[in-house]
């Protein structure tokens, strides 16, 4: 089982109470009269909400190359890919993002391929993904690869799969090492083959010392299991002694789940493509006061510009209880233009004093 | 200086004006931002219209019968506005539900039960509709009131329940322990200590962020999940619509 296999966290587990939303900085962006040319007060800037096409197309094309190198492209993360941006505020962008990559079968369907097509796009997608997370400063990724239902897929299917993992970890562990990528499993692996196990048991234990980014796959993986196992280590201590039955809390649970592997076991962002409304069973206890962002788009065709939105979705959301809805959506893309030309007015700090007493 | 002081009051004047264009130019931008999201809401209050009145005949075919449970998740703010809430359940015991769980993290809406239940006619609790009164007339509907410590909470003390069991039993070895704490003793466990409601087939949550704000989460591993918006702008034909294509959902459940 996992719990056996997983390495201990490097930092104390979280625990902090539940209740506690992770919080939200709204956008605001100051910019001093000083700092402003003239000119640049009357114009008016790009807001959230605002990105231009061709901009994303381009972004698109630095990072889907022609056909024929994509079949040998690893993870590259050089400066071809983009800065954060623009329309991203990188002191509100979220730690922890979780990810179901839903409608591969769907997407090769739709194309009249064989499903292990849609499955290898999905892999090209998770690529993608894997670079804008490093680049824009997000630190935990947390993959929704294969569910302890997907177990009842035909036979075929399953070892494709099985396959397409296997050959996935042993192309990318030199990169995730060379990169300092942490590489963390988390659900019941002993279901995998034994030669994947061993592959996984074996990235887990090379990177996890590496602290640039994490990236979380959720293999065989329930959120109801996550529960049952965490409750099967307690009760290990439980009958050694170390705890009594009654001392049992939420924060003794939490600190048992498998995705305490993190510092930052409680994502701020769930993305699930293909449209579908549901978390499926993963990470049932974790996800209480994560932002849920539903995309139309397939996983094969979930890419930078699809990320962009769910991200600017989440920064515009607001986090904290209190006033949202249209109003609030307005106020934060227009805040920016709005604090500009307020500052236009303010007189700026090159006036003289009866300059600034006259205006 | 005097042509000092002539430059000065004509850059006086020009900095005015240009903070005057200024305003104009933020104030088209406030108005074109408002007509924008004027439209919308137009828009969604003629559909929402069309929908409640039976003009778009598809939402008139609706299988309520596909929705066996529905939750209700409100953002604890807005849970203080009871009166919206009761407007709320009204619709959905015209719509044809019969289950409902009314959700919201500090039990407002557990405080505000026999006040809700009170407002409606024809509600009782679901702890108290026994198997007899499972298949309900169509205008009743049985109330399930949930709050924050029916989830984690829950979940801890059925691990207390189960502990004291494998603790009973002598439990040593891993084999022991795969025995008592499974998914399914889970179950049984949260029943025991009173979480007895089914998994919703459907979620809808009121409120300005877009989380099930600690719903009982063992309850949601299939649920489709909808935001909904504030409660103060809920609209029936939003409600109807989302019912609706709930009803149109296929479920592989992962396989």
């Amino acid at each position: 089982m996992i719990s056996s296999l997983s390495p201990q966290p490097l930092i104390k587990p979280n625990t902090g109470t539940t209740l506690s939303p992770i919080p939200h900085v709204q956008n605001q962006r100051f910019k001093l009269a000083s700092h402003v040319c003239p000119s640049e007060l009357l114009s008016i800037r790009k807001r959230p909400g605002s990105a231009c096409a061709a901009t994303t197309q381009h972004r698109r094309y630095l990072l889907f190359p022609a056909e024929e190198e994509e079949e040998e492209r690893e993870v590259k993360f050089t400066s071809d890919a983009p800065a954060l941006a623009e329309e991203l505020q990188r002191e509100s962008m979220p730690r922890h993002v979780a990810v179901i990559m839903d409608g591969n079968r769907r997407w090769a369907h739709l194309r009249g391929l064989p499903v292990g097509s849609g499955y290898e796009a999905g892999v090209k997608s998770l690529k993608t993904l894997v670079e804008l997370c490093c680049k824009w400063g997000i630190r935990v990724l947390t993959v929704f690869a294969f569910s302890s239902d997907n177990w009842f897929r035909p036979e075929v299917e399953v070892e494709f799969l099985m396959s397409l993992l296997e050959s996935g970890v042993k192309e990318e562990k030199e990169s995730f090492i060379r990169e300092r990528i942490r590489i963390s499993v988390i659900g019941d692996t002993s279901k995998l083959p034994k030669r994947l196990e061993e592959l996984v048991i074996n990235v887990v234990e090379t990177t996890k010392n590496n602290t640039r980014f994490q990236l979380i796959v959720a293999v065989s993986y329930s959120g109801q299991y996550d529960l049952v196992q965490a409750c099967q280590r307690i009760a290990m201590k439980v009958k050694d002694g170390l705890i009594e039955p009654n001392d049992v809390s939420e924060s003794l649970i939490e600190q048992e789940l498998e995705t305490n592997c993190t510092e930052f076991p409680y994502p701020d962002l769930l993305i699930r493509t293909s449209g579908e409304l549901r978390i499926s069973n993963f990470m049932l206890w974790q996800l209480a006061y994560t932002e849920l962002f539903f995309s139309q788009s397939l996983w094969p065709d979930f890419g930078e510009a699809e990320f962009l939105e769910a991200l600017k979705s989440f920064q515009q959301r607001r986090r904290h209880y209190g006033s949202g809805g249209v109003s609030s959506e307005f106020a934060n893309s227009c805040y920016v233009v709005y604090i500009e030309l307020f500052f236009a007015q303010s007189p700026r700090p090159d006036f003289s004093e009866a300059e600034f007493l006259e205006s | 200086m005097d042509f000092r002081d002539t430059m000065q009051k004509v850059y006086s004047w020009a900095c005015q004006i240009g903070n005057l264009g200024l305003w104009i130019i933020w104030l088209l931008i406030h108005f074109a931002v408002d007509l924008w999201y004027f439209a919308l809401h137009i828009a969604c209050a003629i559909e929402s219209y069309l929908i409640s009145s039976g003009i778009l005949k598809r939402y008139k075919a609706l299988d309520i019968d596909k929705l066996r449970y529905l939750a209700i998740v409100i953002e604890s703010e807005e849970a203080y506005h009871i009166p919206a809430v009761i407007q709320l359940l009204q619709w959905l015991v015209d719509i044809g539900v019969k289950h409902v769980c009314l959700y919201d993290a500090e039990g407002i809406l557990k405080k505000s039960k026999e006040s809700i239940l009170g407002k409606l006619n024809n509600a009782t609790l679901f702890e108290e509709a026994g198997e007899s009164n499972l298949l309900l007339d169509h205008k009743h509907i049985t109330l399930e009131f949930a709050s924050f410590p029916d989830g984690k909470e829950a979940v801890a003390k059925a691990a207390n329940l189960l502990f004291m069991k494998y603790v009973k039993l002598g439990g040593s070895g891993k084999i022991q322990e795969e025995k008592i704490f499974t998914e399914a003793h889970m179950s049984e466990a949260l029943r025991a200590v009173g979480c007895k409601g089914p998994e919703p087939d459907l979620l809808f949550v009121y409120g300005p962020v877009r989380c099930h704000l600690g719903f009982p989460a063992w309850r949601i591993r299939y649920t489709e999940i909808v935001h909904m918006g504030r409660l103060k702008s809920m609209r029936y034909g939003s409600l109807l619509k989302a019912i609706y294509k709930f009803t149109m959902v296929r479920q592989n459940y992962g396989s």
